[in-house]
């Protein structure tokens, strides 16, 4: 039980996908311009993770080790489109806010990467809850990433007026530039708050450590500090 | 060679599995999506057209003019129906326009026109604007510009609008403002082909 | 016709850039940045792939899910044949084009997750695409990538030796960067 709460201690704050990872950037900047998109996009991640860690630590045993990562990929794009489906029936104005990146949830490092480097080691409960800490630390960073945007960008949080009508919303905030921007500041200020407290340790989001220390050997898993990937035997291991 | 046999046997079995397992949740969800998109569609026509109590689907037989072309504005009519009322006499139209110009993706508007010609409401069917700026199309501020206005023609102002005819745009979003107001001249062009009441 | 391409063309790769606006390949963006010669390699091997997978997934959609119904397996569909086919692109290369393999191999594996490529697959078929007109979005759009990310190796070799704050080193900057480019290309939509 207390290895359950380990879990989802680790992926809310001390291995958070969003500003310790840097794990699944495109819905991380896509989506965020309200915080309930954010919110959104979030808990319907930590869903297909919950699942997909469940499935994959139930046939980890099942699956030979060559076509690990395809099988992976069918597990979760199963889970994706079934996650897209209940979605369209039953909340459709989610559907319609997050649309093309619900199916781009398949190709979210996070989801291959816990499947890979966790769930096809450990039993099913404690995948579970890894799926849940790891979905739930996703969802707080987009909830947190979408708040700073819509507070800034239209001066609402969850849609209710926050800031006095006479605030001018800075626009840009909510477009494209606006994504890069807050991340970019939130990023910095994680890495303030670490240095302050000492611990020295490598500044987050440097990007030669983020390559290889990324858990998924889908992704840039295989990518080595100079730069250069590593060949595709790697893969065959 | 036997366990890349293996290999192929497993992974083909993972996707026929996964492949049915799709098949059974699509299966069970057709119905509600069906369900919910036609509940969406009546709230949307119940909205732009208050007072009708019934809507029958307009017959395209390929004699109205119009139908599911893009018009030089990127603007094309999806579907129309009669708004009638519980004896079942026509009050006007409801009509679906779709506008390929917007800036997240197609906007699929619907809105209702009386006998008269006027503009009974405005809905939204479909909009992926960017949140906070070209989404502000749903909200009454702007949407409700449109209704109980008799005009053959919309545009939009940036300085306040003084006239009928005149609406606001919505600031920071212009190109949502061009298209959903061009989808609504789109409409009441096809309005004023259709015949108007006369059909 | 011809009008018709070029305006999907521009609009892909420019206005709509796939990186900066639309935030897909975010990954190998940020990560393979460093050096222009990497990026531009990165670059060309997604123009590759994307075109390639463009046309394969739409002959696939329109050949065989649509006419047996089964659309709503397309994330599945799509996925494993973009997998398969970078596989078969790589085993191919290595046998009878040696010299491509050498400039492009090493990034094909990294590819297969890219969502660019599975997101140019969904938005052929979401924005009803001809044949043609989605192998010529999938190309524009792997441009505008290769571009992006070409821009990006060039501003951060410019940058290595500057004395930035300690928190700002690394990915923020990088970002800040993206920041920058994203308004930048924010020009390109007076093309419209």
């Amino acid at each position: 039980m207390k290895k359950c709460f380990a879990s989802l201690y680790n992926g809310l704050i001390k291995e958070n996908p969003t500003f310790v990872l840097m794990l699944g950037m495109c819905p991380t900047l896509a989506v965020t311009t309200s915080a309930m998109n954010g919110v959104g996009m979030g808990l319907t991640t930590t869903a297909v993770l919950i699942m997909s860690n469940i499935m994959i630590s139930m046939l980890r045993r099942v699956i030979p080790d060559g076509v690990r990562i395809p099988a992976f990929i069918v597990v979760i794009a199963s889970f994706v489109t079934i996650t897209e489906l209940l979605l369209k029936a039953y909340i459709p104005s989610l559907y319609e806010a997050l649309g093309l990146y619900i199916p781009l949830i398949v190709v979210n490092c996070i989801i291959l990467g816990r499947a890979e480097s966790f769930a096809s080691k450990n039993n099913m409960i404690y995948s579970a809850f890894d799926g849940l800490g790891m979905g739930l630390g996703f969802t707080l960073g987009l909830t947190c990433i979408g708040i700073v945007r819509e507070l800034i960008g239209a001066g609402t949080v969850f849609g209710y007026r926050a800031l006095p009508d006479a605030y001018e919303p800075l626009t840009i905030f909510i477009l494209a530039p606006g994504a890069f921007l807050v991340l970019a500041f939130l990023v910095a200020l994680m890495n303030r708050i670490k240095l302050a407290a000492g611990r020295d340790t490598g500044v987050t989001g440097d990007c030669d450590k983020l390559c290889r220390n990324c858990p998924n050997t889908g992704c840039g898993g295989r990518m080595r500090h100079d730069g250069k990937a590593d060949s595709a035997e790697g893969r065959k291991r | 060679m036997g366990s890349s046999i293996k290999n192929i046997l497993c992974l083909t079995l993972i996707t026929l599995a996964a492949g049915a397992g799709l098949g059974y949740v699509y299966d069970l969800t057709k119905e509600p999506i069906a369900r919910m998109e036609a509940e969406t569609r009546q709230a949307a026509y119940r909205s732009v057209f208050p007072e009708a109590d019934q809507f029958t689907p307009l017959e395209n037989d390929g004699s109205i003019p119009g139908f599911s072309e893009a018009d030089e504005n990127g603007c094309e009519i999806d579907s129309a129906v009669y708004a009638e009322d519980a004896s079942g006499s026509r009050l006007g139209y409801v009509i679906n326009v779709t506008s390929h110009e917007g800036y997240g993706g197609d906007i699929t508007i619907s809105m209702g026109i009386d006998n008269e010609g006027c503009v009974k409401g405005v809905e939204f069917l479909e909009i992926s604007e960017t949140a906070g700026l070209g989404m502000k199309a749903k909200e009454p501020a702007f949407k409700e510009q449109f209704r109980d206005r008799t005009v053959t023609r919309f545009s939009y102002t940036k300085t306040g609008a003084a006239s009928d005819f005149e609406i606001d745009a919505i600031s920071g979003a212009t190109i949502t403002t061009t298209a959903v107001t061009s989808a609504v001249n789109a409409g009441l062009e096809f309005y004023e082909k259709i015949g108007g009441a006369g059909i | 016709m011809i009008q018709q391409l070029i305006i999907i063309a521009i609009g892909s790769a420019f206005i709509n850039n796939v990186v900066l606006s639309q935030f897909l390949g975010i990954c190998p963006f940020l990560g393979v940045s460093k050096k222009i010669n990497t990026a531009a390699g990165m670059g060309s091997a997604v123009v590759f792939v994307i075109t390639l997978a463009s046309a394969v997934a739409g002959v696939i959609y329109r050949f065989i899910l649509v006419p047996l119904d089964i659309t709503y397996l397309q994330t599945i569909v799509f996925i494993l044949v973009i997998a398969a086919l970078v596989q078969f692109v790589e085993m191919f290369l290595k046998k009878k084009m040696k010299g491509l393999y050498q400039a492009l191999g090493v990034y094909l594996p990294l590819i297969t997750t890219n969502c660019a490529v599975l997101g140019v697959a969904l938005t052929n078929v979401q924005k009803e695409y001809s044949l043609l007109e989605g192998v010529v979005n999938g190309f524009a759009t792997a441009v505008g990538f290769l571009v992006a990310i070409v821009i990006l190796a060039g501003l951060r070799e410019k940058m290595e030796y500057n004395d930035i704050p300690k928190p700002f080193r690394g990915m923020p900057t990088v970002l800040l960067t993206a920041c920058l480019m994203a308004i930048a290309f924010f020009g390109f939509s007076g093309l419209k």
